[in-house]
Order: structure tokens, then C-alpha cells, then sequence
């Protein structure tokens, strides 16, 4: 087997199989989870056992029987028939509310006193009763049901929400938008968590591999490229499995819930087709430019440190990169027009944050975006090529030095290095 | 075989190797020595390629060192380094991977080894829960067990105690056997005499010692003498060539001399009565030398 597959293999085995790699796939869905569990419970909650009680004070029948007869959100307490006495239990907070309704000449005089308890339900009250008095007056006038119903019809009102955009009005799809700003948002917070775990998997990798010594091992029986690639490829690889592993449950979850009310309920707000849409484009792009640049980064300067104790000394400058980036994204996410917005969003480190905000806002053209992406993937393959040639001198050096005395020290080995060769081939 | 020629290697201002030259062949032990910054480990990457010479070159089997290469070579750092949290079967059978070895082949062999050097723990055991010496051990089957034709070790004997240090030497000696060119770093001068055709003494980079271990001893001459004899140390002093006379803690004199020759006087006085238990003229011993090499400012 070749040996750019054999690194590849065993990084991507030892890494699979160990306890971390269990706990960062399932600690995303724990989370998940809980709050499904919770949001669940809670509307159950709200659904099952409406607390909040109120009187009903009324010497008109019907009135009375469409309080005690419908399903309501609250209860009707029916033992409160006198005004006095409702204020009573509204004081010691035994109802929330009471409501007083009489009917005079066929117009319905009410009236709802309640607490911060009761005040998402008056709206319900209010429409009840005058539903109640179109009744009142429907019979008055001697009108049938039909009629009743012809009267309340609504209009039908086409809306057409538009943009003026070169000239031309076009239709904006509001929805769109909306989408595209979530499934930013989304990515740069995954391209965030994603950098962070996968850059230190890879930078701890890298500087155990050196502090142990392996890695003079390892580079006296493979060349450092395909060490250095092997080992990319094979985290990569691990960050594709979680990928894929929450694909897979994502799937499973959708197909075993989808006939659930309240997935239901919450498919029908949101349209899946468009979101998966717009995460499988651009933003996939930026989400694995951004993760690979990063990780790439991460192996050079895991190099650059001793020991593993120093992982995190090393990998400092990375994670300030990635959070500088991370903030501008959110700032794009106000004002993706802002020229300090525009300007970063061209910049290869930061382009993956910045970028998915612009595009979500519609401020950049497909030009500029294929640009980004251009200046993003040739970026990472430049820094890909200058870390393996750091790389190789990097893990001879076992100085204590600070960072930049390290990469001062690569570098004459390298310069040495290349001038020996120079000097062997002449 | 390989050749080494000629070689220099400067980091900036520092001379780390210069004027090196030496060859090993299959089925020769030759021994690198020196102090600590003398120079050993840059000569081992520069052999390993992991350096590239300013001048010369090395050679193995009349080739440079190429990608192929690395399948032949056993290398073990000064400082051991392991996968902890893998099994030492796993480690052996990628270390071997990575020298171009088939997993198959290498699987059957492992309880072999792992007996060969009294391994204590099972071959399905992590690493880390073996002691320091076991961990090296397994280093050093590691380093063996693809079957290398150039063997590289900086330091194998250190930390060994004196039992496991012979397992190694019989490791040393059978991969000598089966025609490995080998060459070691050691600071235990009796390890190099033992096992050593021939030696490299660094020092500031340069090699002040390059021979066979016998011929480079009599170049320093017979100047030591044990003597048992009826001659005071007073009777001692008084012969011409004699530096310093001890005593060991056996009653024999260890008189130095400053050559050789110094030796017959004092043999003909001592015997003139006739038999003595001891006289014994010998070279000194390669720490003697050692010693008087690293001390010397040999500019």
C-alpha cells in the first residue's frame, strides 16, 4: 500500500476510534435533543393544562353557555356569579381575570379585567363575542347563515413584494432572504465550531508526533509530503464521517418524525427543499475552503511547537484569526453593505465568515463571488505548499524558543537546506 | 554498503559536521562517539536525509539515499517516542507499513520478537501501560523487525538496565549476522568496545578518532602498567618516562608512562629477582581516551 494512504488510514482509525471523537459527534446531539425534549414538553404543557382561570359574569345565557360549553385555552370558574366576588379572587390571584358582558338592543357591552397572565387571551374574547353579536344581529334582520358568511367574506388581496434593481422591478422572494441570512449565519458558526475542534485535532497530532520523536521516524521512512498530506487527508476524512453522521441522522429523524404535529407544524413555516438548496451551494464551498485553510494552518504551526503541552500556545494565532473572522460575519449580518465588510469579504482567511452574509443580502454579484472563491481555494493550496516546506524543518527544531525564533530557525535550515542541494546538483 | 564522504554541514555560523568520512560495510558495527553537541544526531540526519550536506555525500549500495532507501533502514531516535493510547501491535505493524512491509508479513512475526526481547505485556496491550524499559523495547523491535539493511541507533543502550542491554546487543549482533551495516551512538564506552569493528570519535563537529577500536587503542601506545611487584612507588618514580603512579584497591601499581618503550626498564628491574605475580602493559581504555580526547583542545 502506499504510504500516503497507510498515514491516512491510521490517523483516520486512531482518531475514529477514540473516545473524543464519540463525544464530539454526540455532544451537538445531546444538545439538540434537550432542547427538542424541552420545547416538546413545554407545549405539551401549554396544550394540556390550561392553568390560568377566569370568571365569567353575565346574566345573558348564551353568553354564558359559549364560555362553559367551548374548548378554551383557560378555564371558566362557574362558582363566581357576582362582580364583588370576582375581584376578591382576582386580588388573592385565584382567576386571573374577569369578564363582564350584558346585551342591550342587540349590541354587546363587555368588559375584561385581567392580569399579565390573561393578556395573550382577550383577542380570542374580543372575536368570540362579536361573533356572538353579528348572531344578534344577523336575526335581528332576519338573515340565514349564507347570508351571515357572504357578509363576513374577506378580500382576496394579492400581494407582490418588489425590488428595483437595474431598471427593473423584480419580485423579491422575501423568504429567500431569510433563508439565505439563517443558513449564513449557520455556516459560520459551523465553520467556527468545526475550526476549532478539527484545527486542534490536527495541530495536537502534528506536535505529539514531534514531541515523542515519531515524526523522525516517520520522516525516515515516508517523505514529508505524503506524511504532511496523509495527515490532512485523514482528518479531513474524520470531519466528512461526523458530517456524514449527522446527514444520516438528520434523515432518519426526518423520515421516523415527519408525520408529527409539530414537525408538521414546523415544515410547513420553513421550505427544506430551499435551505438544503442553499447550504449544497456556495456556502458548502466556503464551509470546506474555510475549514481546510484553517486546518492546513493548524498542522504548520502544530509543527512549530515541541511539545504538546505547548499545542495551544501554537495554534493562538489561528483561533484570533478565525474569531476576527467570525465577528465580521456577524457585523455583515447588520451591514453587509458596509466598504469594511466588502474589503473582508475579499480577504481568503476571513472570506468564509464574511462572504455567505453578503451573498444572504444580495450586495455582491456572482463575479465577485466566484472571485472569493478563486482567492479562497488558491490561498489554501499556497499556504499548503509553504507549510509542507516549513513543515519538514519545523519538526527538527526542538528549541524552546518563542514561535517566531522557531520559524527564524526553520527557515536557515531550509535556506541551508536548499542551498546545499543547489550547491550538489551545480 | 554506505558511504559517507566527505561531509559538512553549517546551520548559520555553527560548523555542526565537517570533514567526515567514513564507510560501513554489510556486516559491520561501527561505533559514533563524542559529547553531547558533538555532532552525532545532525550525522544521523544527514545519513536518514532528513538534512542535506553543504559538501559530500552519502552513498548506500553506490546509490543516493532515494524513498526506496527508507524501506531498508532501522532507525531509532535518541529520544523514544510511541503512539500511548495504540496497541504495540498496531505500532509495530504501522511503524513496518511505513518501511514498505505488508501487514501480513510482518503479523506473524511480532510474538517472536516480542519473546526475543522478554517483552512484559500482551501484544494487544496499549503502550502506554507498559514500564519505560518495555516501551523502549518494543522501540527497538520496532526499528528491527522489517529486517534493515542499515541500522541506525542514537543512544540504544541508554536507560537499559544491564540484562536488557544484553538482549540488545544480541539484537545488534544477529541483524550483524544477517549482513545490516549498523551504526550507533553511545556514551557507554564498554558497549562500543564490545560490539564495535570500528569507531568515529566527533568532536565540535570533526572526527578526531576514525579506525578499527584495536587500532586506534595501540595508537595511544601501551602506557599503562599493572604491576605487582617488590619496587616502591618512590623506586617507581625514579624511572624516566613515568608520569604518576596509583594504587588500586587490590595492592597492584598502575604506573603511566609516556611511551611504550618506558615499559622495559622498569620490567627488567622488577624481574631482575625473578618471578612477579603482574606485569601488564597495556593501551589505554577507550574512556581513557575518550576522556582525554573530549579534554584536549585538539585546535
Amino acid at each position: 500500500m502506499n504510504k500516503y494512504w497507510v498515514i491516512t488510514k491510521e490517523v483516520y482509525k486512531k482518531n475514529i476510534k477514540s473516545f473524543g471523537f464519540i463525544a464530539m459527534v454526540l455532544s451537538p446531539l445531546v444538545l439538540v435533543a434537550v432542547v427538542a425534549g424541552i420545547t416538546y414538553y413545554f407545549s405539551q404543557e401549554e396544550q394540556t393544562e390550561p392553568d390560568t382561570q377566569i370568571a365569567v359574569i353575565s346574566e345573558n345565557e348564551t353568553i354564558n353557555q359559549i364560555f362553559s360549553s367551548q374548548d378554551w385555552d383557560f378555564q371558566i370558574d362557574d362558582d363566581i356569579k357576582e362582580e364583588s366576588e370576582a375581584e376578591e379572587a382576582l386580588l388573592d390571584e385565584s382567576i386571573s381575570g374577569y369578564l363582564t358582558a350584558e346585551v342591550e338592543n342587540g349590541t354587546v357591552n363587555a368588559e375584561l379585567v385581567y392580569t399579565d397572565d390573561f393578556s395573550d387571551q382577550s383577542s380570542i374574547i374580543q372575536e368570540s363575542l362579536s361573533n356572538f353579536q353579528t348572531m344578534l344581529r344577523a336575526d335581528e334582520l332576519n338573515l340565514g347563515q349564507e347570508d351571515v358568511a357572504k357578509l363576513s367574506e374577506p378580500v382576496t388581496l394579492v400581494e407582490q413584494h418588489v425590488d428595483i434593481e437595474e431598471g427593473s422591478l423584480t419580485e423579491e422572494d422575501f423568504s429567500d432572504t431569510i433563508v439565505q441570512q439563517g443558513s449564513a449565519y449557520f455556516v459560520s458558526i459551523a465553520i467556527m465550531i468545526f475550526i476549532m475542534t478539527y484545527a486542534g485535532i490536527i495541530a495536537e497530532e502534528v506536535a505529539n508526533e514531534k514531541g515523542t520523536r515519531i515524526m523522525e521516524i516517520i520522516l525516515s521512512s515516508a517523505s514529508a509530503t505524503n506524511h504532511f498530506f496523509g495527515k490532512l487527508t485523514g482528518v479531513m476524512l474524520v470531519l466528512l464521517t461526523q458530517i456524514t453522521i449527522y446527514a444520516v441522522i438528520g434523515f432518519g429523524a426526518y423520515i421516523y418524525f415527519k408525520d408529527a404535529d409539530i414537525v408538521q407544524s414546523a415544515l410547513n413555516q420553513i421550505d427544506l427543499a430551499s435551505i438544503l438548496q442553499e447550504l449544497l451551494g456556495f456556502t458548502i464551498i466556503f464551509f470546506i475552503a474555510g475549514v481546510l485553510m484553517y486546518v492546513v494552518l493548524a498542522a504548520f504551526f502544530g509543527s512549530l511547537a515541541t511539545k504538546m503541552e505547548d499545542v495551544n500556545k501554537a495554534v493562538t494565532p489561528i483561533v484570533f484569526m478565525a474569531l476576527i473572522g467570525f465577528y465580521i460575519g456577524i457585523f455583515a449580518f447588520t451591514s453587509p453593505d458596509n466598504t469594511f465588510v466588502e474589503v473582508f469579504s475579499y480577504i481568503p482567511l476571513f472570506t468564509p465568515f464574511v462572504m455567505p452574509f453578503r451573498i444572504a443580502a444580495e450586495t455582491v454579484s456572482t463575479l465577485g463571488i466566484w472571485l472569493s472563491i478563486i482567492g479562497t481555494i488558491g490561498f489554501a493550496i499556497l499556504i499548503s505548499f509553504v507549510s509542507l516546506a516549513f513543515y519538514r524543518s519545523n519538526v527538527l527544531i526542538y528549541s524552546d524558543t518563542n514561535l517566531l525564533g522557531t520559524i527564524k530557525r526553520s527557515w536557515s535550515i531550509m535556506q541551508s537546506n536548499r542551498k546545499a542541494r543547489k550547491n550538489n546538483s551545480q | 554498503m554506505l558511504e559517507v564522504k566527505n561531509i559538512k554541514k553549517t546551520f548559520g555560523s555553527l560548523t555542526a559536521v565537517d570533514d567526515l568520512e567514513f564507510n560501513i560495510k554489510p556486516g559491520e558495527i561501527m561505533g559514533l562517539i563524542g559529547q553531547n553537541g558533538a555532532g552525532k544526531t545532525t550525522t544521523f540526519r544527514i545519513i536518514l536525509n532528513l538534512l542535506t550536506p553543504d559538501n559530500g555525500h552519502v552513498l548506500w549500495n553506490n546509490k543516493y539515499l532515494t524513498t526506496e532507501t527508507f524501506n531498508k533502514i532501522g532507525y531509532l531516535p535518541e529520544e523514544r517516542g510511541l503512539y500511548p493510547k495504540v496497541t504495540i501491535e498496531n505500532q509495530l505493524l504501522y511503524f513496518a507499513q511505513l518501511r514498505g512491509k505488508k501487514k501480513s508479513e510482518i503479523k506473524p512475526l511480532i510474538d517472536h520478537w516480542l519473546e526475543k526481547f522478554d517483552v512484559k505485556g500482551k501484544k494487544t496491550d496499549k503502550v502506554k501501560t507498559l514500564s519505560k524499559g518495555n516501551q523502549q523495547k518494543v522501540q527497538l523491535i520496532s526499528t528491527l523487525i522489517h529486517q534493515p539493511e542499515l541500522i541506525i541507533l542514537d543512544e540504544p543502550f541508554s536507560g537499559l538496565d544491564p540484562v536488557n542491554a544484553e538482549l540488545l546487543e544480541d539484537g545488534i549482533r544477529e541483524a550483524q549476522a544477517n549482513g545490516a551495516s549498523i551504526i550507533f551512538s553511545s556514551h557507554n564506552m564498554n558497549n562500543v568496545e564490545e560490539l564495535c569493528h570500528s569507531l568515529i570519535m566527533l568532536k565540535d563537529g570533526r572526527p578526531v578518532l576514525n579506525g578499527t577500536v584495536k587500532d586506534i587503542r595501540q595508537q595511544f601506545g601501551r602506557t599503562k602498567l599493572f604491576l605487582e611487584s617488590d619496587l616502591s612507588h618512590e623506586d617507581l618514580k625514579q624511572f624516566p618516562g613515568v608520569k604518576q603512579v596509583e594504587k588500586t584497591s587490590d595492592n597492584i601499581d598502575i604506573v603511566y608512562l609516556t611511551d611504550t618503550e618506558d615499559g622495559k626498564l622498569i620490567f627488567n628491574e622488577a624481574t631482575k629477582n625473578g618471578y612477579i605475580p603482574t606485569f601488564s602493559q597495556q593501551p589505554p581504555t577507550l574512556e581513557e581516551i575518550f576522556k582525554r580526547m573530549a579534554g584536549e583542545n585538539n585546535e
